[in-house]
């Protein structure tokens, strides 16, 4: 039989087919069973909490955590290395969710969005070409990047390439963030290397879009749409939730009530309504 | 035939080194080169599965496929030998050795598409120094040896490399792929 096989090899006819067929079928089927037998014999516990959480998660695999994706992190949180609110894409129920299997209090962590707090790009000067790799990075390296304004928007978009859901675009030489889309990892926040992305509370109705700590003059001279820390925010918050920081105003949102007052008065534009910034 | 063996050896490990000289098995030589403990643990991964890759796929292509007449088979016979080992070894060492296993991470499941690995199995049939299994699996083992080495040796210079000054558009891959084209020139000698 051998024989009559060998002289028909090569030959294209039904029967070396099934028989090429056939062998790779018995090869399989060994391999398959030996497979079978070593996962049996070397199973490795897995902790079945650990699937329940992973299956609660977002599964966004944003790496906004620190960790090397959603399965990592669920091992963290069973083994009690991480905190539920590392993940900030999982929504509220659903982190309640694994608060019950693993069996922790979770009182919620407050939901929050992500604005870029900077409006100068194109608006604001440059002290020198950058022809360097376009990375806001590599930029900021060079003499803190091309921008006379030592803390404004490099506009190279290294946020929009880290965004895992390409929620960010840079328009007229800042990052604009979609928050339709954004996932709120906060992995942008922290790639800044002007640290211009900032995290506030949901519900508020105005923020800083500027974080220059430079004097008035030289804001003046280097960008339009820059704060020059004149304070009249501040002393027309009848509140008293804005104060003067380094010639910027910080906004404290437990006092804020949104009147949008400080909108009206600043005398540069500098503080904008959050849903005017899509 | 024994007196072969030191022949096979020599030229399994040096002279036909897989990495350096036959540029088989690029990936894991680049990207598992970070330190000299994972480069090693990868190197020895890679050897055991060289070695019962020779050890399986001769006898199948020799006592089966050849009989048989279906020469033609071998190529997609041996991925799946290999795939299988592969998945097999990764199993035995999710169980036994937890910390070597997180350490490779996706480069296991690489050594599936390692072509070094398919070299082995491909060039046992076709060199003129192999002419039984024994020989088969030492041409494995000390193919597998010579990748160990060379990406262990790799790696050591990659550990002295982060404290060198070198010149900053070098710094990172570039410097590490010329590295490589000295080594590989080094061993071109052979």
């Amino acid at each position: 039989m051998i024989n009559f096989l060998a002289d028909n090899a090569g030959k294209l006819d039904i029967v070396n087919v099934l028989i090429a067929v056939a062998i790779m079928l018995v090869i399989a089927l060994v391999f398959g069973f030996l497979i079978m037998v070593v996962s049996k014999k070397f199973a490795v516990p897995v902790d079945e909490r650990e699937e329940a959480v992973f299956g609660c998660l977002a599964g966004a695999n944003c790496g906004g955590c620190g960790k090397a994706g959603c399965s990592a992190f669920s091992r963290s949180l069973v083994e009690g290395k991480a905190n539920i609110d590392d993940c900030a894409v999982t929504d509220a129920e659903s982190k309640k969710k694994i608060a019950e299997i693993l069996g922790v209090d979770y009182s919620g962590g407050g939901e929050f969005i992500y604005v870029v707090s900077c409006g100068g790009g194109v608006n604001a000067k440059d002290k020198n070409d950058y022809l360097g790799e376009n990375t806001c990075i590599r930029e900021n390296m060079v003499a803190f990047g091309k921008k006379l304004c030592p803390d404004g928007c490099l506009g190279d978009g290294t946020c929009s390439s880290v965004c895992a859901s390409n929620a960010i675009t840079v328009v007229d030489g800042v990052a604009e963030i979609d928050r339709k889309i954004c996932i709120k990892c906060g992995v942008c926040a922290k790639t800044c290397p002007k640290l211009l992305i900032q995290k506030i509370p949901a519900d508020a109705v105005v923020f800083v879009k500027c974080s220059t700590r430079c004097r008035g003059k030289e804001v003046m001279d280097a960008c339009s749409k820059g704060c020059i820390g004149c304070g009249i925010c501040a002393k027309n918050c009848a509140q008293k939730a804005i104060t003067m920081v380094d010639n910027l105003p910080v906004i404290d949102y437990e006092k804020c009530v949104g009147c949008g007052h400080c909108v009206n008065k600043c005398p540069r534009k500098v503080i904008h309504l959050v849903k005017e910034n899509n | 035939m024994l007196e072969m063996i030191p022949v096979i050896i020599f030229t399994a490990m040096l002279s036909q080194n897989f990495i350096l000289v036959q540029f088989l098995g690029i990936c894991p030589f680049l990207g598992v080169s970070k330190n000299t403990d994972s480069a090693f643990g990868m190197g020895m991964a890679v050897t055991v599965v060289m070695v019962i890759t020779t050890l399986i796929t001769y006898p199948i292509y020799n006592y089966i496929l050849v009989p048989l007449g279906f020469e033609y088979m071998e190529i997609i016979v041996f991925i799946f030998v290999i795939a299988s080992l592969v998945q097999i070894i990764e199993i035995i060492l999710k169980k036994t050795s937890k910390s070597l296993y997180e350490a490779m991470g996706i480069y296991l499941p690489l050594i599936t598409t390692n072509c070094a690995v398919l070299g082995v199995a491909e060039l046992v049939l076709t060199s003129n120094l192999v002419h039984n299994l024994l020989d088969a699996c030492v041409y494995g083992l000390f193919g597998g040896l010579g990748f160990t080495l060379a990406i262990v040796l790799m790696s050591g210079m990659r550990e002295k490399l982060d404290s060198a000054r070198v010149p900053k558009p070098l710094e990172g891959f570039p410097i590490t792929m010329i590295l490589a084209c000295f080594m590989a020139m080094a061993f071109g000698m052979f």
